[in-house]
């Protein structure tokens, strides 16, 4: 009896130890991050075929699809539409939810609605389908049941921005939980089990004991490339060894990735195989969503060490900012919302002097002071962050027109900066003359 | 009410068993149907693993490769002229529909007695402007290519290499 208790307890510890370490959901959210963009270009560039694809008029009629269907689990929204514009308004739907997945704007129900479009689609026309949106299926249902959006999203930058409208100092901690790891090792499994399946199948066929598949692969149609058959026929050697190397590869991934020392190589081999695959073969969309998938294996702690490594690189940044400013603390508020790997020191020049720029300086605008001493002023300080700062490189375009960014940004700026008063009585309904009343005596004492 | 405790052990529980379900699954979907073990292993997954698109062999070029086959179609109209096509030949390798392109004619190919009509009709529609009065769609089947023959400047889709047959011939309607 004891002795089955201390079984009992030795694998709920090791079945604790493999699924439920409390891990942050960085590698998920890069998987979120590649294949909503995936989607989103994918479907986007199907839009043109809409009516073609998955209408009635076009390639397979509802009726074709229906009566060759046998399970009654089979389900596409595309069923029950039956007017024009009921496919637009989905289709619109469908891409802005894939724009939101990919940003991480309202994840937790977002996704689920990426999932029912992806597997529609896939259902109304099953002679459309290819191998990418078998692995797309599923890697969306693991992402469904996982805690996305709870990093580098835009659900994160609102979270920290209450956090900071709060208290400017405030720092959201790192999410992290148990469910995050089982959903990473979830998608860990199926990347492993994918490529398990792919090597024995491979392995039952004579053109991969041969040596021969990668040479028919590309003398097939949809692989025909004439300067990969040409290396090819001159070095048939080649053909052999990457034929073998696909299967050592395969076979050897779901076996070795679990260790820690061979992790790195079997990631690389498979990524490198997959950008094989994209560059040679002409599979892009779907070698990027596997890539994307084996990103589950990417250690959390390597993109911090990657994520040190840039803070280092681009060195201190202190932003001196007027902490009496309404609008000055809600528009830092935020920027900081977009600083995820916390870049940016701040200070209050009102409580905090900076013995770098004087009080009269920061008075007209914010200011930025870097290592070696120089202070950037308003425009110039945002322009020399937005891209150090990773969550900040979307801004990049706005900030780094030849001339125009400059010309346009200085005065808009400065008209900023000057109206600050008014502006923060406009957003926080007070009135600015009462703002400045207050602060008239503060003014007179120092002087 | 649960108590804390019951409520943490439950959901352990719980998430648990979705852990272990989802698993066997992924393991179970790709196995092949070889034993009438397996088979029996699939039937409580089944409805699952259709609903959310989850029944994937994952037999990516196995067990071969398979040489492959060209869709074409010729295009009949009233005076009985023929207007030959070859689909594929004019796609873009860099836009996706060049592999949703190939996908279908390959559906067509494959089992003509569920796509081969409504690719028919699909195609008397699109060619209106030529009169269409039947649509024959062809499979343009590869032969073996060997390295000599690429070497002595020949192509895969060179008349020797290939071999064409009629998958279905589809009348228009409503002309």
């Amino acid at each position: 009896m004891r002795f089955g208790r201390k079984i009992l307890a030795v694998l709920d510890r090791a079945w604790s130890e493999f699924w439920f370490q409390s891990s942050p959901t960085s590698p998920l959210e890069i998987a979120r991050i590649g294949v909503g963009g995936a989607l989103l270009l994918h479907y986007a560039m199907a839009t043109p075929f809409l009516f073609d694809f998955w209408g009635e008029g076009g390639w397979v009629p509802r009726t074709v699809v229906l009566e060759n269907t046998e399970s009654p689990w089979i389900q596409s929204v595309f069923f029950y539409f039956a007017e024009p514009w009921q496919w637009v308004a989905f289709h619109a739907i469908f891409l802005v939810c894939c724009a939101a997945f990919m940003l991480g704007w309202r994840t937790a129900w977002v996704k689920w609605i990426v999932l029912v479009g992806q597997i529609s689609y896939d259902y109304r026309n099953p002679a459309l389908f290819y191998g990418v949106d078998k692995i797309l299926a599923c890697l969306l249902f693991i992402m469904c049941v996982a805690p996305i959006g709870r990093a580098m999203s835009l659900d994160r930058v609102r979270a920290v921005r209450v956090a900071k409208r709060k208290n400017l100092v405030e720092i959201l901690p790192q999410y992290d939980s148990a469910w995050a790891g089982a959903c990473t090792r979830l998608m860990q499994i199926q990347m492993a089990a994918l490529f398990f399946y792919s090597a024995i199948g491979k392995l039952r066929g004579d053109d991969w004991w041969n040596g021969d598949a990668i040479w028919i692969v590309f003398t097939t149609g949809e692989h025909y490339s004439p300067f990969v058959l040409d290396v090819l026929a001159s070095h048939y050697w080649l053909s052999n060894v990457a034929s073998y190397a696909t299967i050592v590869i395969e076979i050897a991934f779901p076996f070795l990735i679990w260790q820690r020392r061979t992790r790195p190589y079997l990631l690389a081999a498979a990524i490198f195989l997959h950008v094989q695959f994209a560059v040679l073969m002409g599979l892009f969309y779907f070698s990027f969503v596997m890539v994307m998938g084996h990103m589950s294996f990417v250690r959390p702690e390597w993109f911090a060490r990657l994520g040190q490594a840039w803070k280092r690189k681009m060195g201190d940044m202190e932003m001196i900012y007027d902490g009496k400013c309404g609008f000055c603390v809600r528009s830092m508020a935020w920027f900081l919302a977009f600083d995820g790997l916390g870049q940016i020191r701040i200070r209050d020049f009102r409580s905090d002097p900076s013995p770098v720029v004087s009080d009269a300086q920061v008075e007209k605008a914010l200011y930025l002071v870097l290592p070696d001493g120089r202070a950037l002023p308003g425009f110039e300080a945002y322009r020399y962050v937005v891209p150090r700062v990773p969550g900040l490189w979307w801004q990049v375009p706005f900030f780094y027109v030849p001339v125009l960014s400059r010309l346009v940004g200085h005065p808009v700026y400065n008209w900023i900066a000057a109206n600050r008063a008014r502006l923060s009585s406009l957003m926080s309904g007070k009135n600015a003359i009462s703002i400045l009343r207050a602060r008239l005596p503060e003014q007179s004492e120092t002087r | 009410m649960v108590s804390k405790r019951w409520h943490g052990r439950l959901t352990y529980v719980a998430m648990s068993a979705f852990l272990a379900w989802h698993t066997a699954a992924m393991v179970i979907a790709p196995a092949p149907d070889v034993s009438a073990a397996v088979q029996a292993l699939r039937v409580p997954f089944q409805p699952y693993l259709t609903l959310f698109r989850l029944d994937n062999l994952w037999d990516f070029f196995a067990p071969d490769v398979g040489r492959g086959s060209q869709f074409r179609y010729i295009i009949e109209d009233k005076s009985g002229n023929h207007h030959p096509f070859k689909p594929t030949e004019g796609l873009n390798w860099f836009h996706p529909s060049f592999f949703w392109f190939w996908s279908w004619f390959n559906a067509v190919i494959a089992n003509p007695e569920i796509y081969a009509d409504s690719a028919g009709a699909y195609l008397c529609r699109r060619h209106a402007s030529l009169h269409p009065v039947s649509v024959i769609m062809l499979e343009a089947e590869a032969g073996d290519f060997a390295p000599e023959d690429e070497l002595a400047g020949k192509r895969p889709t060179d008349p020797e290499f290939v071999t064409v047959t009629t998958v279905k011939r589809v009348e228009c309607t409503g002309r």
